[in-house]
Formats: C-alpha cells, structure tokens, sequence
C-alpha cells in the first residue's frame, strides 16, 4: 500500500464516524489501513506531519482526530 | 511584552526543526571524581544523617551532602542551588529519584563548610531551604504528584500535605533512629501518577462522589461517545435531558458503578467530580520495593478516609505521626514497616497504631479481593 | 505588597521543612522586580496569579484546573500537557497553564551551566515554576502560553540540545537509579543502557502508537531504588550468577564492632553490639550462610541476591563478578484492576552495548505482541494477565522455566493445544463406538 492510499483509507473512515465522535485510537487508525501496527505508523506519522491528522492527548493516552475537527478546541478555548 | 520569536516560524513548522535528539548524556554532567572512579567504587559509609562517603579502588573518596529539595521548585531556588554548587562543587550536583538534592565534594575538608552553608539558609517565612538529612533507617523526601497546584483531577492537595507531613516527621528526616527506612509517598488521586502503591506509608488523594453532570453544556462541549468510553467500568451510558422545556443529549451515570477516578473528566469538562466534604485523603501502608530479605509488596488500605483539612491535614499527619511511633517502638532492625505488621498481624497493628477497623478496609474489588481474607483458624485476640 | 491574599498558604510557610510558598512568593518577588530587564514572553505576575489561585483551592477543597488535550509541539504526540484555569478572569495569569516534559539526563548528574541555561529559557518564556523532577523522571517546566511552547521547543533543540520527554500512549521517558556514577552495589552501568534505549527508541517516546503508556527502568540492583518493579512496564534489575566476594578481614572488623553496620544507617539509636547471627545470618532469607570458626561462608548457590547481607556489611561483602541483570514485565499502579508487580520474564541477560539482545529479544518482540493485542488503554501487565503468561513466551519464544513461578499452578485446568496432544482432535466416532454402545 502506497502513503496516499492509507490516507484515503484513514480520511474516509473518520469523516464517516464524525458525526459520533472526532477522536480515535492509533489501533482503530491501524485497522482502517489494514497493516500491522509498526507499518501503519509510517503513514500516521506522516499523516501528522502533513497536517491531515492531529493528537489529542489526555495526558495518559493519546488520540488522534482529523485537523480541526470536534468539540475538544471550543472547549479548550485554542480555536 | 513584545512577542520575540526564537527563530520558529509558525507557516513552516518542519523548516529547520530538530526532532528526536533525546536528553543530554549523562556523562557531560559527571563531576571529575565520579567520572573517574564509575565503576570502581568499593564501599561506602553514612557520616552522620545526610553525609555519606564513597571509597574508590583508586582510593578516591566522594563525600555527598544531601539535602531537601521540594519537587515544586522556582528557578530563583535552583539558582540558589546552583550557586551552592559552584562556591563548594565546581558547579556540580545531582538530584535523587525522591527530590533530594546532592552535593559532592571530593574531600572531607570541604564537608562542614557545605553543611554550614546549607543550613544556614532559611527562607523569609522562616522555613529551612536546604536541610540536610534523609539517609539511612530514618525518613526521607516525600515523593508526591502535582495537586491543586496544576492537576484537573486532584482529590487532595500535593505540595501542601507533603509539607505538613514533613513538619511533622522532621526529626526523623535528619536522624537515624527508625528500625529501617521508611518511605512515604504522595498521589493526589487513584490514578496515582506518582505510584505510590508499594510505599511504608501512602497519602492517597480520594473522591468520593459522582461527577456532577452540566447537562445544559455537555453535548456542546463534549463528544458523549468518547466520554463514556473514558469511563473504566462501564457506569456512564447516553441519555436525553429536558433542561428548561429543550431536549438535550446528554449521560447518565450509573453511581453505584462509579470508582471516582476523573477519566471522564478529562474527556469532558462537563463532568467535573470535585466536592469539599467528598473528597480526601486515604492512608496506606506497609509497601515496599526493594528486595531485601522479603519481596517488594503492595501497601495496604489502612485508613478509608481522612477529610482535606487545609491548610496542614492535622488528622492524616497525626495518623502518619502515630503510625510511624508504632513502628519505631515495635520493629525489629533492619524490618520494614510492612514486614513488621506482616509479623505482629494486621489485627495487632490497628491496635498499636490506634487505628478503627472499618469494613471498608476489607477489600471487595475484584477477583484478588478473596485472597486478602483471613483463609486460617490463626489469628491473635 | 502581593497581589492577592493568601491566608491559608501563608501557615504552609512556617516549620523545618523547605516551604514551597515562600518559595513561590520569593518567584513573584523577583518576577516583580525583573532586576535583569528581562522581556517576559508570559505574563509577569503568573506566579502571583499561580499563589491566588492555588489558594483559592485551599479554600473551596477543590482544583481550578482544567484538562486540555490539543496543544502540543507539532509532530510529537507527547511531551505536552494543556492547563486551563477555570477562573481566567480573576486570574489571567494562569489562564493558560500548560506543563513541558524536559528529558532529564541518565542519573540526574548536572552541571550548574545547564541548569542556569534551563533556568533563563524558562524564566522568560515560561513561569519559572519547575519540578525537579516529575513522577517518571523528566525535569518539568510547570505553566506557559499556548504560542510559547513552540518557542521553548526550538529554543530546547536548537539552543540546548535539549528534547521533549514523553506522555500519553507513549514510551514515557525512561529512568534510571544512580548506578555505576556513584554506587559499589550496581551491576550493570544503568545510565549507559538508560541513555542508549531513550535514543534508540525516540520515536516511540515522541509519536503515540501504543495502546497506553509504556515504561522502562532501570535499577542497578535488587535494592530497587527507582522502584522499577513497582511501575515499570519492563523493569531492568541488576543482578549477578556467582559468587560474593567476601573479605574475611573487614567480617571480623564488623564482628569486632571496628565498622558500623549497614554503612552507619542504624546510628540514631542504640541497637547493641553488633551480632553477626541475629543481623545476617538470621535473617538471610535462605538460610545460606554460616560461620564456620572465624570465617563467614555463603552457600552462593542457594543465595537468591536479596541484598541483606551486602547492605549490612558493605566492606566485607560484594556483588559477584559475572553481573549482567534480570528483565521483569507489567508492573503498574492500580488503576484498574490492581496494583501489579512486575513479573520476572528474563532471569539474566548480560548487559553489554549495544544491547542488541535487549532489543531485538525481549522489547521489541513485546512490543509488537502488546501493539497488536493489547487494548485501548491496556498495560502489558493486563494484557499478561488476559492472555496468559505463555502468551508471553509465545510472543518472545522463551524457554519456560521455574524461575518465572512463585509456584506452579494449583488448577489442572490446562488448556492443552491440538499439537501438543498425540493424534490431535478429531477423532473417529464410529471407531470409538466398536467398542462403546450409545
């Protein structure tokens, strides 16, 4: 699997389960893709990296969401 | 206040950004006599409480002073501290695991002026900045999580116990008089961030209630799903509101489920679970980690509740005083508090530490809970 | 005159013990006066801000803090934790609050120059208020901005060679005890192995994948003084296969009370002259030692390095020679279902760079077994405990062995595989009933 296909994968499969939630763990990013945790993460981190992805973090756990989506930034007051 | 940018330009994030480069090694930091001796050290020795020496196989010796440090630390302090270290240290120290700070000179003759230097030093309300002490069969450093100063989810203060405590027990901070160490430890609530489940004596922050559900606000502020899947027993569910004539979104919380922890908190900020009467202090005892002579064990749940007395928490740092006397009196050397009450029996330790047995102390949480119970005919009247 | 009352905090400044108020007061204080005209990149009254909030928690019972998830440094998933205070008005200076993870070198050794140069970043783009240090370990910088972190960040890398330490579903920033640096009892050199994981695995201390948090530390003996095996999820313990080295002669110095016990610990009170049976032997959990006339002998073999002994008689007795240490998985504090230990999954492994063995054999095939297995906020230790220790070895393709048991199991309810059975599972019923009636 090429870096643009993952990501299509990743955008398709969070967009539809916005209207529920915006964040998501690396493992329900991992099974969207379809490989192995270590594969996948290449392509979040790159995900990252190209603005497509951000972190939520709660300190003890991290999330992931699409750039600039859900509630967390109104609430944090960093919109 | 001018914005000075250090050089970071916001538009292109990734443009000259270094990543990954880890921590500073270990050995740029080492003072000249540690650098020549790591390895080779011998032996060592406890002066008196707070001095130690360390003999090399060179016959190099370093002499380490260790002194209090509070975890919560300004810079104004560690520039106090730095200057110490460079009038007595070559501009060399070390911080221990539990909030100590060391000093180490490379001869005996600079000792007593470090010592001096350090005790002399009080801060304007009259506390000392620098004890010396903490090493050996006596107490050292309290090590503690953030607290009101800077966590969302505090059941109890951290700095301001952890003095309190400290007041109380600072004899035995600068003396060697205990049976053997003993460790105190301070987290501010269940999720321990501090871990602070296998210490002599724990200062647990506690919640006792619900959170408070701001139903009005909590579907504008909060994802429900990621809230209810932050709840680890499953005790938060969706449900609908009427909140002034308007239907709402919103959760219910199964209360007899709820364990207080604050996850769903941190997911939702419309779920705050502080209370001034609900929340307080446990107190444990009896861990520890080390290896010697038995294995490290668990501190147990010996008092279920405390109330959060500020500004000093008379009622836990009297139990903590109480606690630590008992053992002082009773314990063998060389036996840790958990070892001893393991010896005289837990029944004899509530009655030595003046202590009321409720049943809350027995535990009812899951599958390990039945092998806490008494499973023999021995027992002590 | 400070900026708001603070009648409770002030009782917290008298007694012995170092008070963190009057410390926090001498930091407005000096912020006040910014005798160094310097151009605070944060508010300059944040530490009174910080003082009138806090005691406005002493008040109410209750924290004024708020959690906030997003802000970070871009690229890293950790490293950064979002403050908010819930009463911004009354106090702007904290309204924003937020807490950087410093990686802390190895052993926690400093020189004061990069203490000082720690000390002038923060005190112009942050509050001035630290840990030293925090829970897991790093140096911690306690409140700034939200456009200041990126600015910290640069100023930390570019400036100090300096990086971020980890948090959230991260490797956290591993942490080691003194060691070699400064300890005879050490068997392995704990900051080398330290330094070298916390760089090796810098990616999965920075950019989350792991179901939760993950630690490593490193103790240099069984004394445990970092207490690995209470929270780590890989605890590293020195440890060593032969024999302790006894020097009869400092024995009988100990014997003839010439040297105090247990390094001089004991010396607050009077515990009588020292006595050899009752203080080592007697308490040795083995019972595998023993005078013999004037001369201390140990059974090695049966010695299970519990560290006793050394402690009580440093100058007589060291760790033997062939050191190297044992691996123990899943320790964790209770949050949920208990509190667990770690459970001993190497009993020795040398310890020698560049630790390929460590690496390739015991981390990352446990990773790779936790990562795909584990679930969202699932320990190792919890995922041991789901799918079973020889999940475990499966995973790293151990041997079992005794040593990994405080006792075998007490239930036969063993769930044998097909293969490990001769024949398999599927069987002929009419076979079966040649010679068996329904």
């Amino acid at each position: 699997m090429d870096y643009e296909e993952a990501k299509d994968l990743v955008v398709a499969g969070l967009t539809k389960k916005l209207k529920n939630k915006s964040k998501f763990y690396f493992n329900d990013l991992a099974k969207l893709i379809g490989e192995k945790p270590r594969a996948a993460k290449k392509y979040v981190n790159q995900m990252v990296v190209e603005g497509v992805l951000e972190y939520w973090s709660s300190g003890s756990t991290s999330m992931y969401g699409l750039c600039g989506t859900g509630k967390q930034a109104g609430a944090e007051h960093e919109e | 206040m001018a914005f000075i940018s250090s050089g970071y330009n916001p538009d292109k994030p990734m443009t000259d950004r270094i990543t990954d480069i880890g921590p500073r090694k270990y050995d740029e930091f080492y003072p000249p006599v540690i650098a020549n001796n790591k390895g080779k050290w011998l032996y060592h020795e406890i002066l008196k409480p707070g001095v130690l020496v360390h003999v090399s196989e060179s016959g190099d010796e370093v002499y380490t002073v260790r002194a209090a440090g509070c975890r919560l630390m300004s810079i104004t302090h560690i520039r106090e501290i730095c200057e110490i270290a460079d009038k007595h240290c070559d501009g060399y120290l070390r911080f221990t695991t539990r909030n100590n700070i060391e000093f180490m000179v490379d001869s005996k003759d600079k000792v007593d002026p470090l010592i001096q230097d350090l005790e002399s030093r009080k801060f304007d309300g009259g506390s000392f900045k620098f004890p010396v002490g903490g090493t050996g069969a006596g107490v050292t450093n309290i090590i503690h999580t953030q607290g009101w100063i800077h966590c969302h989810t505090p059941a109890t203060d951290a700095s301001g116990p952890v003095k309190a405590t400290m007041d109380v027990l600072f004899d035995d901070f600068k003396d060697h008089r205990l049976p053997a160490q003993l460790r105190v430890s301070l987290a501010c609530c269940l999720n321990m961030c501090g871990a602070v489940h296998c210490s002599d004596i724990a200062i647990l922050g506690y919640h006792r209630k619900p959170p408070i559900l701001d139903h009005e606000y909590l579907d504008k502020m909060c994802e429900i799903p990621l809230a209810i899947a932050a709840c680890p027993t499953a005790a938060i569910k969706p449900s609908k509101v009427e909140v002034d004539g308007k239907k709402l979104n919103s959760v219910a919380v199964k209360n007899e489920r709820c364990m207080f922890c604050g996850n769903c908190y941190t997911m939702c900020p419309s779920m705050p679970l502080a209370d001034d009467v609900g929340d307080g202090i446990v107190i444990m005892a009896g861990g520890k980690v080390s290896n010697r002579i038995s294995a490290p064990k668990f501190s147990k749940v010996v008092v279920a509740f405390l109330p959060n007395e500020a500004p000093r928490w008379p009622s836990t740092t009297a139990t903590i005083k109480r606690i630590v006397e008992a053992y002082s009196a009773g314990a063998n050397k060389y036996e840790r508090l958990g070892d001893w009450a393991e010896r005289i029996g837990w029944e004899r330790f509530f009655e030595k530490c003046e202590i009321d047995f409720t049943h809350h102390l027995i535990d009812d949480f899951r599958d390990p809970a039945y092998f806490t119970w008494r499973q023999t005919s021995q027992f002590k009247f | 005159m400070a900026k708001h009352e603070t009648p409770m905090l002030d009782q917290l400044e008298t007694g012995p013990w170092p008070s963190f108020v009057s410390d926090l007061k001498q930091e407005a204080a000096s912020r006040a006066k910014n005798e160094n005209n310097i151009e605070y990149q944060i508010p300059q009254d944040v530490v009174e801000d910080l003082i009138g909030i806090m005691e406005l928690s002493y008040e109410h019972g209750r924290t004024h803090w708020k959690h906030g998830g997003i802000v970070g440094v871009f690229g890293y998933g950790g490293g950064v934790i979002g403050r908010y205070c819930d009463q911004p008005e009354k106090f702007p200076g904290v309204a924003h609050f937020h807490t950087m993870r410093v990686s802390q070198p190895a052993g926690k050794f400093y020189t004061t120059k990069y203490l000082e140069s720690i000390c002038e970043l923060w005190e112009r783009r942050g509050s001035g208020v630290t840990n030293m240090h925090g829970s897991t370990g790093d140096i911690i910088f306690l409140g700034t901005t939200t456009p200041q972190l990126e600015e910290v960040f640069y100023e930390l890398t570019h400036n100090l060679n300096q990086d971020l330490g980890g948090s959230g579903s991260n490797l956290r920033t591993p942490s080691d005890c003194i060691g070699q640096a400064r300890c005879e009892y050490a068997c392995f050199d704990t900051q080398a192995l330290c330094h070298d994981l916390t760089n090796e695995y810098q990616d999965e201390l920075h950019r989350p994948a792991f179901p939760y948090k993950f630690k490593f530390k490193f103790d240099g003996c069984p004394n445990c003084c970092v207490a690995s095996i209470a929270r780590a999820d890989l605890s590293f313990i020195g440890t060593w296969r032969d024999d302790i080295r006894i020097d009869q002669e400092a024995v009988q110095a100990y014997i003839g009370g010439e040297i105090m016990p247990n390094a001089n610990a004991h010396s607050g009170r009077d515990w009588g002259a020292f006595d050899i049976e009752k203080e080592v032997i007697g308490l040795c959990p083995t019972n595998c030692m023993w005078m013999d006339g004037k001369e201390l002998k140990i059974d090695n073999r049966e010695c299970t390095r519990c560290m006793h002994c050394i402690n009580v008689m440093p100058r007589a007795l060291r760790i033997g020679n062939d050191r190297g240490c044992s691996i123990l998985a899943g320790a964790k504090a209770p949050i949920l279902d208990g509190a667990q230990m770690g459970s001993l999954i190497v009993p020795f492994i040398k310890v020698e760079e560049p630790y390929d063995e460590i690496k390739e054999k015991v981390i990352e095939p446990i990773w790779d077994w936790w990562m795909e297995e584990g679930k969202n906020r699932e320990r190792l230790g919890e995922l041991m405990k789901r799918q079973g220790f020889q999940r475990l070895l499966e995973a790293t393709g151990f041997d079992p062995d005794p040593r990994m048991v405080q006792e075998p199991r007490t239930n036969p309810y063993i769930f044998w595989k097909e293969d490990e059975v001769p024949g398999g599972f599927e069987r002929d019923i009419n076979e079966f009933r040649k010679y068996h009636q329904r």
